[in-house]
């Protein structure tokens, strides 16, 4: 049993004192509050983000602010005891937090925020999920500096042209589609939707991060939800690739295809726009990466994406590319911070790419259904393997 | 009112049960002059936590979230450390008593003195910070009031009294103590504060997890939040006494386990030597410094 006989209680002043030395160094941030961009506090914090957290609601007064000290203001007004959390993008890991927030009082946090997107949550109870909601980081970040900082640039630079290509290619392509579609050119229309449809998957994080553009274009039906409108790729999936059996009275009629088509080039048309003013961060393109390995996990994989057309695997190695991509662009970055990693990732890729390249035919893939269960359960071996070491990518280039 | 309450309630219990218990056994070996170095140890970490708790709410500068719960994680499992210590040289000096060898209870005792006072200071400055920071923002919700703002001293009433509360069942702990007979008083004391001990090392662990110094923070071996809330009575006195989590991680309850299971087992294979026979005892009381159980420290 390591317990002491005797406390050493020369080891004890030294933990006290070291504790000391924390809260009084690198443990320490400014209680003075970075100017946030649009903030719109109700006067009540000295110049935080304030968040008003009742029993149902977490009313925070900013949605995003520049990186560096931010401070929040919690304020319970509500009746029970409630914890505020902020998440780093991936919605898991804790970027700071307070608990055991009472009723009618307000606690301060105080977190140094890198340029990024983050979650806000206030969690009335103490447990659950809590009431979220999404908060971006501006800026350029102070943490890296010198050479780093250019390395940062030159991959986000890189990673700008990329995402700016794509969405310009699925503008063209998804021009194609609709008016094929719209002409009752049915047979083309089949054959566009999966090769347009790949400019999508490369940079679904981006597109998903405009939250309210990403369910009016590639929501499944399966995800609909109660008296949601079903608008998007997958509407017109269907329509094309009709399900035997299912009525066809259901079908849509030429006057409703137009305008979902119409519809669909219009949202398409409002991303390219946005997309054109986004600038990116490293742990975006990192957590994005991941992000892409995350949706062929949870939809491609599992065949459950492209339910009626069956092309799941174009969007899986669309989704792949993307991800490479990504990575690609930060591979300087961690050459010079953790080249194993790095190693380990790009080997991860190639593995998974020829396990991939086994179902190509022609210029595209085979079906979903053609593969046999122990195909997909070797598919979804190799994503997994790539998938651990990339989720530490985010924390190598950014540490 | 009664949620604030309910705050005070549970963060007093976590501070006081263990000085409950020092206190109690001190007395009942007749050393009640040591006392005063327990209300030592409480009064500096008092001291510390609001000072601390004051400079961080009103000062210039704020303590950054994961220095937070990297001190709290860290002073959880320093604090750990010491009440396991606490325990076994309470259960080593019952064998000193129960053999009637008082010349021997203080030099066992020796090794304790200077340590009463960190054992009593950790216990309560573990959750001392948290808690100084709770009560300032109460302050202050109170203070707005008195601005003309929404808030009233509600809040800082009901932790107060949620304190008082503690105190009162840490009175009456200790009083049910004192009835105990030795034998029973060592066991149980001593089995409890195992428990306690291991509950904390579990929440030190999960603080760590937090701030991202130990990983797992969402693999969680069980989640009763929903019959267990956090908020609750239940919650409160099972998170107050035994620092139980409703939604305990992997880590949390692997380290949990790992260290009940030898320490309980080393304390009651102690407990049942010293309720051998005493002339089984008598002679290896002058050589307790090398006994199997210290020897192994």
């Amino acid at each position: 049993m390591p317990f002491p006989k005797r406390p050493a209680a020369p080891a004890v002043l030294c933990a006290l004192a070291a504790t000391t030395v924390l809260l009084a160094s690198a443990g320490c941030t400014s209680n003075e509050p970075q100017p946030s961009a649009d903030r719109g506090d109700g006067g009540r914090a000295k110049g935080g983000i304030t968040v008003s957290a009742s029993d149902d609601t977490c009313a925070v007064s900013a949605t995003s602010a520049k990186s560096g000290t931010l401070v929040f203001e919690v304020t319970n007004d509500g009746s029970k005891v409630t914890e505020f959390y902020l998440y780093r993008a991936d919605g898991t890991a804790i970027a700071g937090e307070v608990e055991n927030i009472g009723p009618g009082l307000t606690r301060r946090l105080v977190v140094r925020a890198q340029p990024g997107t983050y979650t806000t949550a206030c969690k009335p109870g103490m447990s659950g999920e809590g009431i979220r909601a999404r908060f971006t980081v501006t800026g350029s970040g102070t943490a890296n500096a010198g050479a780093d900082q250019r390395l940062l640039d030159q991959a986000a630079g890189r990673y700008r042209a990329y995402v700016t290509g794509e969405v310009g290619k699925l503008l063209g392509g998804t021009k194609q589609f609709v008016t094929a579609y719209k002409a009752g050119e049915y047979d083309r229309a089949r054959e566009l939707y999966a090769p347009v449809r790949a400019h999508w998957e490369r940079i679904e994080p981006v597109a998903e991060s405009f939250g309210d553009l990403d369910p009016k274009m590639d929501l499944r039906e399966a995800d609909l939800a109660e008296g949601q409108t079903w608008t998007g790729w997958h509407l017109l999936e269907k329509d094309l690739w009709w399900p035997a059996g299912a009525p066809a009275s259901k079908r849509l009629t030429d006057p409703e295809r137009a305008k979902y088509a119409d519809q669909l080039l219009a949202d398409t048309r409002d991303l390219h726009a946005r997309v054109a003013t986004l600038k990116y961060q490293p742990d975006q393109m990192a957590n994005g990466a991941k992000e892409l390995l995350d949706e062929v996990a949870t939809g491609k994989v599992t065949g459950e994406e492209e339910i009626w057309s069956h092309t799941d695997l174009y969007d899986f190695q669309a989704n792949v590319e993307g991800a490479r991509v990504a990575f690609d662009s930060l591979r300087p970055v961690v050459n010079t911070k953790d080249p194993a990693l790095g190693r380990v990732i790009e080997q991860r890729f190639t593995a998974l790419q020829k396990d991939l390249d086994r179902y190509r035919r022609g210029d595209g893939f085979v079906s979903y259904t053609d593969l046999s269960k122990a195909q997909v359960k070797r598919l979804s071996d190799s994503v997994n393997a790539l998938a651990e070491p990339l989720s530490r990518l985010t924390a190598a280039v950014l540490v | 009112m009664l949620a604030n309450y309910l705050i005070g309630l549970r963060e007093g219990l976590e501070a006081s049960l263990v000085v409950v218990i020092l206190v109690a056994y001190l007395v009942r070996s007749d050393r009640r002059r040591l006392v005063p170095r327990i209300w030592a140890g409480v009064a500096v970490a008092v001291g510390v936590s609001l000072a601390f708790g004051a400079l961080l709410t009103f000062g210039p500068r704020g303590l950054s979230f994961e220095a937070q719960e990297a001190i709290g994680g860290s002073l959880s499992i320093l604090a750990v450390g010491f009440v396991t210590w606490m325990v076994f040289w309470m259960a080593r000096s019952a064998r000193g008593l129960s053999s009637e060898l008082r010349g021997q209870i203080d030099r066992a005792a020796g090794g304790g003195r200077t340590s009463l006072v960190v054992v009593a200071m950790l216990a309560v400055g573990r959750e001392g910070l948290e808690t100084a920071l709770f009560l300032w923002a109460a302050t202050q919700a109170a203070t707005r009031t008195a601005q003309g703002a929404t808030s009233t001293v509600a809040p800082l009433a009901g932790a107060a009294l949620g304190i008082v509360t503690a105190v009162i069942v840490g009175y009456l702990i200790y009083r049910g103590a004192l009835r105990l007979n030795l034998s029973k008083f060592f066991t149980w004391t001593g089995a409890f504060l195992i428990l306690v001990a291991a509950g904390v090392v579990a929440y030190g662990v999960h603080d760590l997890q937090e701030a991202r110094i130990l990983p797992g923070l969402n693999n969680l071996a069980f989640d009763v939040s929903d019959t267990i809330a956090p908020t609750s009575w239940l919650g409160t006195l099972l998170k107050g006494t035994l620092n139980f989590s409703p939604a305990t991680t992997w880590l949390e309850a692997g380290v949990w386990v790992a260290y009940v299971v030898p320490v309980m087992f080393l304390f009651l294979r102690q407990i049942r030597r010293n309720n051998r026979p005493s002339t089984a005892a008598a002679p290896s009381v002058p050589a307790s410094p090398a006994s199997p159980a210290s020897s192994a420290s």
